[in-house]
């Protein structure tokens, strides 16, 4: 029988544990007992009382933002004949944009035949593959760096955590897309990334120790691993594609 | 009240600012209570509902009414409580106050009990809940109170966290584990 992790302890205590955790722990002696005890350490963590605020609160935090403010100056009728003049202008600029494509086509499409960018979904296909690889290339240097990091060389550390925050950013995008298109095993890998480099962009004084600690805490090693896989299978995909 | 929001906010954004005070108002004291709670501050705390609104002033225009006004101002409050304990310096600047201004740490409420041993011992259980929180990472701390503390789901975390659901349910284990771990030898005492 496998015993409850303190993981999904930590679900059940917070009302969002799976139904068969739930049941193991009625089940369980063992696990109730430490389900028990660790539910009580919880509840000894008692948050500091809120320093009180008298009603008026709203009151002097307004008045002190108040000069700060510049007033919208958009009026509705002003507003809804700008928004209609933006509209018209976008119409316009498309059907112009319209015309021209498609006469430039009609034109190229006379004076000679051209291979047709639809037909060839693969090249659209291998400028997101390039993409890809691109990131994952950063994001295994990042992590390389990141195993290797002993020094207590601060600069160095904000290098890398400048490197992080860059990479957060695009790293959301792709897991996003990835989990979209039912891609689990990069969305999986991506997810568990995210969580690495949320942590040493966040982090406000990193430290070897603080590196250390991710190392050890998030298995870098495991992610470092799994994206050197992806890696060399968007870079397959992308010799394939150029081959076609 | 969500209704009404909007409409204040329609009226904010076709030039009537004063209207913006309702708003100021009726959401301040929570966004203290959140920003407290994050920083462990009280002026940092203000001060970040100063910022939380300026900027929610700033950006009104990129608010949608799918969501209430209070969860929107909210997110931002977390955004600016997680800079300011992201920032260098802040976190040891903490404990600094801790060290040199003791009477800051008894903002806990005592143990109703007015035996002084029990007081005691309440105040240095609740000194070292604070300490150890301290240790926490910005996005743990922020993961582990918005849960704890604030009761908030863990999809609503990562949302106002701007990370993964997986990131903020791994943050809030970390968080926990590490609390646990620090505060196990008072375990015993309490």
């Amino acid at each position: 029988m496998r015993h409850l992790s303190e993981d999904e302890m930590v679900e059940l205590y917070y009302g969002e544990g799976a139904r068969e955790a739930d049941a193991h722990l009625k089940a369980c002696r063992e696990c109730s007992r430490k389900y028990t005890d660790f539910s009580r350490s919880l509840e000894e963590i008692r948050p500091a009382a809120v320093p009180h605020r008298s009603a008026d609160y709203g009151d002097r935090v307004w008045e002190t933002l108040r000069p700060r403010l510049i007033p919208y100056e958009k009026t509705a009728s002003s507003r809804g004949w700008m928004q209609w003049r933006v509209a018209a202008m976008s119409v316009g600029c498309a059907l112009l944009l319209a015309a021209v494509f498609f006469g430039g086509r009609y034109w190229e499409r006379n004076k000679t035949k051209t291979a047709d960018f639809k037909d060839h979904p693969q090249a659209t296909q291998r400028v997101v593959v390039v993409v890809l690889s691109d990131h994952l290339d950063r994001t295994e240097r990042l992590l390389v760096q990141l195993e290797h990091s002993e020094s207590p060389d601060t600069a160095g550390n904000a290098q890398l955590q400048s490197e992080a925050r860059e990479l957060l950013a695009s790293n959301r995008l792709y897991r996003v897309t990835a989990s979209n298109t039912g891609d689990a095993a990069l969305a999986g890998a991506l997810d568990r990334l995210e969580g690495v480099l949320a942590e040493i962009a966040n982090d406000p004084n990193l430290t070897a120790a603080d590196l250390k600690r991710v190392r050890m805490d998030m298995n870098t090693k495991g992610i470092l691993f799994e994206i050197r896989v992806l890696h060399a299978r968007s870079q397959e995909q992308g010799t394939k594609g150029a081959s076609i | 009240m969500q209704g009404n929001d909007h409409s204040v906010v329609r009226a904010v954004l076709v030039g009537d600012k004063e209207a913006y005070g309702a708003l100021v108002r009726a959401h301040s004291a929570a966004v203290f209570r959140v920003a407290f709670r994050i920083t462990g501050n009280e002026a940092d705390a203000e001060e970040i509902v100063q910022e939380a609104f300026l900027r929610g002033y700033q950006r009104l225009e990129s608010y949608e009414r799918r969501s209430a006004f209070g969860t929107w101002i909210y997110r931002i409050a977390v955004n600016c409580a997680l800079n300011r304990v992201s920032r260098p310096g802040i976190e040891a600047e903490y404990r600094h106050g801790e060290e040199t201004d003791p009477e800051e740490k008894t903002v806990q409420v005592a143990s109703r009990d007015a035996d002084p041993e029990r007081v005691l011992l309440s105040q240095e259980i609740n000194a070292a809940q604070q300490t150890a929180m301290q240790r926490l990472t910005p996005t743990e701390k922020c993961a582990f109170v918005l849960r704890h503390l604030e009761d908030r789901s863990m999809s609503e975390i990562a949302e106002v966290l701007e990370i993964a659901p997986n990131a903020a349910k791994q943050a809030v284990f970390r968080a926990v584990q590490k609390l646990r771990r620090e505060l196990a030898p008072l375990r015993g005492t309490a």
